[in-house]
């Protein structure tokens, strides 16, 4: 009989069985999908993303589709692109996730995560839109038309936040923008969603958000300064 | 060497935030020294790759981290202990110092075993399954210290790793420091001699951003010695000393 066990060694394959932790099913799919569990786990930890915030989100967009239903206005196409720019704002960054100073000197990089996180925040808010627009019975073009003017907006305050290293800074500027736009669109053609359903807009929305997304990119390759 | 800088500079603005640091270090614990705002933060970050400097060349772990393939694997290898640690209240001890293994992207089998010898070693195994919102200070430190030591890192990079830490946890951290500087190179950034005294084998002192002093703690306290400065101990005698000489050279330059 071997009487040499080591106690510690045990104790630790005990200690790591007791202590592990189980990823839940999305964790799963996303390492799948992303091939890389730490950008998995990076991602169910987004600010904007946990419950809180999404229970948030989902009585942001459900009062625009009350609003929608009793005024005969549709405000899901005016409250979505809002709601989804302050999200991206916060998805990442100093301040709102202890992870960013550290992250920086992890394998996993920092741009990869604040890549995904975005995608995701937007991802969730176009499925919350798409769902509360359709419910408001809205005409196609009210359904999807948001999406563009959405994405420009995320993109502004991703640029903005990244390039400020301020989330609120970000969130700030994808809400003036997007209000700007809305008022403009109004005064303009006496139409509370003109900003949402004119077609001439949707080119330089387009061209808004690449130009907005160019300059996150590159604004998250900046040097980081010392606090 | 797994560590070599030189001539190493970072400027914010006009700031020479660290100003020509060459130095090389091997398996063992080195300590930076210095008084706040010296440049010790920013050198460590430097070398933690979150920071790059503005010139100067620097090899970690005989790799160039200027470029990608390179910085990465550095990374895999690098434990680094941010000088305000941010945290997740949300997450127990486990996970958060699981998050981090994750990210260094450590195999996800030895993950959980790595994890578990990591909370051990910092002396947190009663607390593995608590949330940080409910650790004091010191147990936040050793949480960081945790994540930093997770990957078995061969180059451990701590900026005030015993700030909030009690005289008894100082004591175990120390011995933890000795027992990792066997095989990898540990830089220590402080403020706190007696530290330095305890574990580092090696020291530099750094003000204004540059290296006024190289040399083991034996050598320093023989400055404090030469020259009767002012401290409660005979190493702080010889940091006194060594800032005294340096203040007063820039003086007499301007």
């Amino acid at each position: 009989m071997n009487n040499d066990v080591n106690l510690d060694r045990v104790w630790l394959g005990v200690a790591a069985e007791v202590w592990r932790r189980r990823p839940g099913p999305v964790e799963r799919a996303a390492a799948c999908l992303l091939r890389s569990p730490g950008l998995a786990r990076a991602l169910v930890t987004t600010p904007s993303l946990l419950l809180g915030w999404t229970v948030a989100t989902v009585v942001a967009v459900a009062a625009g589709l009350a609003a929608t239903l009793t005024t005969g206005t549709a405000y899901v196409p005016l409250v979505a692109p809002a709601v989804a720019g302050v999200g991206i704002a916060y998805a990442y960054g100093p301040g709102m996730d202890p992870a960013w100073e550290l992250a920086g000197s992890m394998p996993v990089s920092d741009r990869m995560v604040l890549l995904v996180r975005a995608l995701a925040v937007f991802g969730l808010n176009a499925v919350l839109g798409l769902v509360a627009s359709a419910a408001s019975g809205a005409v196609a073009a009210l359904t999807f038309g948001w999406l563009v003017p959405m994405a420009a907006v995320c993109a502004l305050a991703l640029a903005a936040a990244t390039l400020s290293r301020s989330a609120n800074v970000g969130a700030a500027a994808g809400l003036a923008g997007w209000a700007m736009t809305v008022l403009g669109g109004r005064v303009a053609t006496g139409s509370m969603v003109a900003a949402a359903t004119a077609s001439s807009l949707v080119v330089p929305y387009l061209l808004g958000a690449a130009a907005c997304g160019v300059i996150a990119w590159y604004a998250a390759r900046i040097p980081r300064r010392t606090s | 060497m797994n560590v070599e800088l030189d001539d190493l500079t970072r400027r914010f603005g006009r700031t020479h935030a660290v100003d020509g640091v060459s130095l090389q270090a091997g398996p063992g614990v080195f300590g930076l020294l210095g008084p706040n705002g010296a440049g010790k933060t920013s050198l460590l970050r430097m070398m933690a790759t979150v920071l790059p400097p503005t010139s100067g060349r620097m090899r970690l772990l005989g790799r160039d981290p200027a470029d990608h393939a390179p910085r990465r694997e550095i990374r895999r290898r690098l434990g680094y202990l941010p000088q305000t640690l941010g945290y997740y209240p949300g997450f127990t001890v486990v996970e958060f110092v699981e998050y981090f293994a994750l990210l260094k992207e450590m195999p996800p089998g030895q993950v959980p075993r790595a994890v578990a010898a990591a909370v051990e070693r910092v002396g947190l195994g009663e607390k593995a399954r608590a949330k940080l919102r409910t650790l004091s200070g010191g147990m936040l430190r050793r949480v960081g210290i945790a994540q930093a030591i997770v990957n078995d890192p061969d180059l451990l990079l701590l900026d005030e790793p015993t700030a909030g830490l009690d005289p008894e946890q100082r004591m175990d951290f120390r011995a933890l420091l000795r027992d990792v500087g066997q095989r990898a190179t540990v830089v220590v950034s402080t403020h706190l001699v007696e530290d330095v005294g305890a574990v580092c084998d090696d020291v530099a002192l750094i003000n204004a951003g540059k290296i006024v002093f190289h040399g083991s703690p034996a050598e320093l306290t023989a400055r404090g010695e030469e020259s009767g400065a002012a401290g409660d101990s005979a190493l702080e005698r010889g940091y006194s000393a060594v800032l005294a000489a340096t203040r007063s050279a820039a003086a007499a330059r301007s």
